[in-house]
């Protein structure tokens, strides 16, 4: 065959289809069109067998010319398509409820971690885990508590009922994360450390703020010069990850046994935006003064270092402990009116998050 | 520690412009915490929380100090006004008035003065506000006094009826177990032993030191002569006795934080001048005081780099003295060094750290900016056994199960043999650590009975298993229960997961304790038990693996196969097998038969009819029928001779 007439054809085949879509009645005459046409065995396919037959440049600029009326034939048949009132149309029920797989979840908890884990491992943290069953030195001893602190009695820790060691005294669930700081300091000896270290910790106290087991995350940063601004960096570089670029940190004075100086780390308010009163004039109702309470902190007590091996007159570092679960109810906005409800094994309120 | 001021009481000491509001702000950002400021019909009102370290702040004349020294941080003036009481008696070791025996080791400081003919009556209002305003009911002049004093100076006093102290005697020394003594709220107590008590001349004990006096000693609306008692007492007997008594008093809340003992000779003078004043008494000529190692001076030297160090902000000598002067600290330069004289009541002061404590709090934490840590990177490497444990719940949740954190705590049936007890549990059901999750996962599954839906709740939690003379090991277990799931379902998640954790494994049917019999399988490798799957007693299907199994044998690197180049034969065949056949061990057997079948999966159960699908697979042609026939008659045969299974036909 020629080629002009096959351009004449590609024509002429294009303007039958078109009269005939326009001229469709509904959508099973379009669908037989298409296939008449546009299908494998249609009339534009058959064309482009006959394409081999013809030299070189004519072939290209013919290839052309089939594959615009092709694309010309999709165009006006869904045009056609659309056109069509509902009662012409092949039905179709976008709205059904979609079949859902089982959908798991993970605990609140576990993605406190993931998160807190990961601010602090991109700024070198190396996360790690000690024994939750402790010695007294390590949980107290070590932390510079005296003999006769508050928090060695039974009435505040749990004590398992076990031969004391002789070296390391009674055996304790530990109170805190904090009992891995000379752990730490022993294993990793004099190298600059940088710990995130998240943990089960239990407290003999069970109130609708208080539950008996808990998890903290403890910071611990030692090496030579470090200072409180290194501290307040740390934090606030946390606390603008974790809680939103606009989050401001402030500390204020505190006391711990294991840090000199202690400080207590607040956190600018999200409700008041900090400013202690909100659009309507009213004071805000959630913070002081525009602050929350985030946690504690503190700059190593020297004596802690020593019993981690480290000489405190060549290196100083800060460490922080904090509990998760309200670190992730304050940025969340999470208001459970009980602590204990976080444990629970209900699925009802499991599958909340 | 917590305490009630009134704005116009503290205003007495602290002379400034700066408004409640004010004050209660910046002090709170360099010193003690002030939590609220109330307006009550006595006036504003301070809620003031004092740092257990410094019990020297916690009174009023404490918070006036403090806030001298932090307000002009603030360009607000103020200045710490010292009480100067009028009373001019002269101290002794020895008064006709008492003879006191006093054991040095519990009692710092003894002070006391006889005043006689005190007219008991109602306190001014001006008192009586006060007290009111600091969370004081007032009761009488003389008892009044007493609180009026504490308050203002953070030291206890107490008053005895003289008149009641036999033969006006004293002996302070520790109690003996088991003796009895009513304190003035009608309380009988006995003695642990080693508490400071106070007994006559008739060896009656007339006060629990420290703590609460003696109902046999006590003010009455007949006592005309009072002994003032004004003590300095040994913090830790002071501690031990309201521990075991349960007496939290305010008197022993400062005592057992260990008090100034420069404070009690101010205090009992200001308390002389009131009974004058209040009661019309008159005061012995002179004071008994027994200070036998009165107060010396200490001195902490640091330098001035050290400080800038730490902090981090580079502070001049003068800046330092002057966040140091108005606190009460002397220091001294020597070029770099400095040498810092520590006053009587700031006993937390005692290494140089305490010292840059009190320049940075002063200077002011808000005022710090904050620096990104620079310096080497520590070199410890990531635990792989974190990500190791994200990856199993982030496969557990996919496939539709719930993550839960049940306690660590549970009772004695739950614990499992050997469990560790606690000494002081809270109660019988949280008494033992677990030594496995089964009982607390079919507690949960318990919990959601309601639910009617199939459900998977999962957990990764430490086991506590006892070694001898050591912590127990800390096994960190991955369990997991399935409530309505069928055996299958449950089954092909545990399955999923080790072929995810590419885990080389065979179950083995092994019976029990705990499981169904016959319905329990043990995960192995090789010899080594992974874990544990199967039906549990009370119904629900349970799986249990260490992790460390999980993560000893899970291999992290899939080795490459090739994609075949052609395609696989696939056909499905259906067999019938008597009763009781085991299955896993058909499709084992099928799966062997020949090393051309690439693949078998159990696709439809009909009655005794198992139908399978088979993949025959040459890595390097397509297979024949004639070849696949050869491979299934082989297939066929093996599984009639094992067991007894039929081909059905059509």
């Amino acid at each position: 065959m020629q080629e002009r007439d096959l351009r004449e054809e590609i024509s002429n085949i294009k303007n039958e289809a078109i009269a005939q879509i326009m001229s469709a009645k509904d959508v099973s005459e379009l669908e037989n069109i298409k296939i008449a046409y546009l299908g494998r065995k249609g009339k534009l396919n058959l064309l482009i067998k006959e394409l081999k037959n013809i030299p070189g440049d004519e072939r290209k600029h013919t290839g052309i010319l089939i594959n615009e009326a092709k694309n010309t034939l999709i165009e006006q048949i869904v045009n056609k398509k659309n056109a069509f009132k509902e009662s012409a149309r092949k039905w179709f029920d976008p709205t059904i409820p979609g079949h859902k797989p089982i959908v798991g979840h993970l605990h609140l908890i576990t993605q406190a971690i993931r998160e807190i884990s990961k601010i602090f491992e991109d700024m070198g943290f190396v996360r790690v885990r000690y024994p939750e069953v402790e010695w007294d030195w390590y949980a107290f001893g070590a932390l510079n508590f005296p003999e006769n602190h508050p928090a060695r009695d039974d009435w505040e820790t749990f004590f398992v009922d076990a031969l004391p060691s002789p070296k390391y005294g009674p055996m304790i669930l530990t109170p805190h994360t904090s009992s891995g700081q000379v752990r730490e300091m022993l294993m990793v000896k004099n190298s600059p450390i940088r710990m995130i270290n998240i943990a089960k910790c239990y407290r003999r106290q069970s109130d609708v703020s208080h539950v008996p087991m808990f998890h903290q995350f403890e910071g611990m940063v030692i090496d030579k010069g470090i200072s409180m601004v290194h501290l307040k960096g740390t934090l606030d570089y946390f606390a603008r990850n974790f809680f939103g670029s606009e989050r401001k940190t402030r500390l204020r004075p505190s006391h711990f046994q294991f840090t000199e100086p202690s400080f207590e780390i607040d956190i600018s308010c999200n409700v008041c935006k900090g400013k202690a009163r909100l659009p309507n004039g009213q004071g805000c109702r959630l913070c002081k003064e525009g602050w929350l309470e985030l946690g504690g902190a503190g700059m190593i007590h020297p004596t802690v270092l020593i019993n981690g091996d480290i000489d405190p007159n060549n290196y100083t570092g800060f460490a922080f402990g904090w509990g998760v679960e309200r670190t992730y109810m304050m940025k969340s906005g999470l208001e459970i009116p009980d602590i204990r409800l976080i444990y629970s094994s209900d699925l009802r309120i499991l599958r909340q998050f | 520690m917590d305490l009630l001021i009134p704005d116009n009481w503290l205003r007495e000491f602290l002379i400034t412009k700066a408004s409640p509001k004010e004050i209660a702000k910046y002090v709170s950002l360099c010193g003690p915490s002030f939590e609220r400021v109330s307006k009550t019909k006595y006036g504003t009102v301070y809620s003031i929380e004092v740092t257990t370290n410094r019990v020297d702040s916690a009174s009023v004349l404490g918070i006036a100090r403090e806030a001298s020294a932090i307000l002009p941080r603030f360009k607000i003036a103020a200045k710490f006004v010292e009480p100067k009481p009028k009373s001019k008696q002269k101290t002794t070791k020895s008064a006709a008035y008492l003879k006191a025996i006093v054991d040095p080791k519990l009692c710092f400081r003894f002070a006391a003065v006889l005043i006689e003919n005190v007219k008991i009556s109602q306190s001014p209002s001006e008192i009586s506000k006060k007290l009111i305003g600091s969370g004081i009911r007032p009761i009488n002049n003389i008892v009044d006094i007493s609180n009026y004093i504490m308050l203002l100076f953070g030291q206890p006093v107490h008053t005895f009826d003289y008149d009641k102290i036999q033969n006006a005697k004293m002996v302070l020394r520790a109690s003996f177990p088991g003796e009895k003594l009513t304190t003035l709220d009608g309380k009988t107590h006995r003695l642990p032993g080693g508490d400071i008590v106070v007994e006559d001349g008739s060896k009656k004990l007339i006060d629990l030191a420290g703590i609460m006096g003696g109902e046999n000693s006590m003010v009455d609306e007949k006592t005309e002569n009072i002994l003032l008692f004004v003590q300095t007492y040994n913090p830790v007997n002071i501690r031990k006795t309201s521990m075991t008594l349960a007496a939290g008093t305010q008197a022993c809340m400062l005592f057992e934080k260990g008090l100034d003992t420069e404070m009690v000779e101010p205090a009992i003078r200001s308390a002389i001048d009131m009974f004058v004043n209040l009661t019309g008494g008159e005061p012995a000529e002179e004071i008994l005081d027994i200070y036998p190692h009165p107060f010396k001076v200490k001195s902490v030297h640091t330098n001035i780099d050290l400080i800038n160090q730490r902090i981090g902000v580079a502070l001049s000598k003068e800046q330092i003295s002057n966040t140091l002067l108005p606190l009460g600290f002397y220091p001294r330069w020597s070029g770099k060094n400095i040498s810092v004289e520590i006053p009587s009541y700031r006993k937390d002061v005692s290494i140089p750290e305490d010292i840059i404590e009190e320049v940075a709090r002063i200077y002011g934490y808000h005022n710090l900016p904050g620096k990104l840590l620079s310096g080497e990177i520590p070199q410890a490497l990531k635990n792989p056994l974190f990500a190791f444990e994200e990856k199993i719940k982030d496969f557990l949740s996919g496939w539709g199960g719930v993550e839960v954190y049940t306690s660590s705590l549970v009772s004695k049936e739950e614990a499992g043999n050997n469990a560790l007890k606690l000494k002081n549990p809270l109660g019988k059901e949280a008494e033992y650590l677990r030594t496995s999750l089964m009982s607390s996962l079919l507690r949960a599954a318990e919990k959601n009975s309601g639910i009617t839906e199939p459900f998977h709740l999962f957990e990764i939690a430490n086991v506590y298993l006892p070694q001898k003379n050591n912590l127990p090991q800390e096994q960190m277990t991955l369990a997991g229960i399935f409530a309505d799931y069928s055996y299958k379902a449950a089954k092909g998640i545990v399955e999923a997961l080790l072929e995810k954790l590419n885990i080389n494994y065979k179950f083995i049917p092994e019976d029990l304790r705990g499981f169904l019999p016959s319905q329990r399988l043990s995960i192995k490798s090789g010899q080594i038990e992974l874990g544990q799957f199967g039906v549990t007693e009370s119904g629900p299907i349970y799986y249990e693996f260490p992790m460390k199994n999980l993560q000893n044998y899970s291999d992290d690197f899939h080795s490459f196969k090739p994609v075949p180049k052609f395609p696989a034969q696939i056909e499905d065949i259906t067999l019938t097998f008597p009763p009781k056949t085991k299955t896993g061990e058909v499709v084992q057997s099928i799966k062997s038969a020949d090393k051309l079948i690439s693949n078998t999966e159990l696709t439809d159960i009909y009655k005794d009819s198992y139908t399978f699908k088979v993949w025959y697979q040459h890595p390097s042609k397509t297979l024949t029928d004639k070849e696949v026939e050869a491979i299934r008659e082989k297939i066929i045969k093996g599984l009639k001779s094992k067991f007894g299974g039929i081909l059905k036909s059509g």
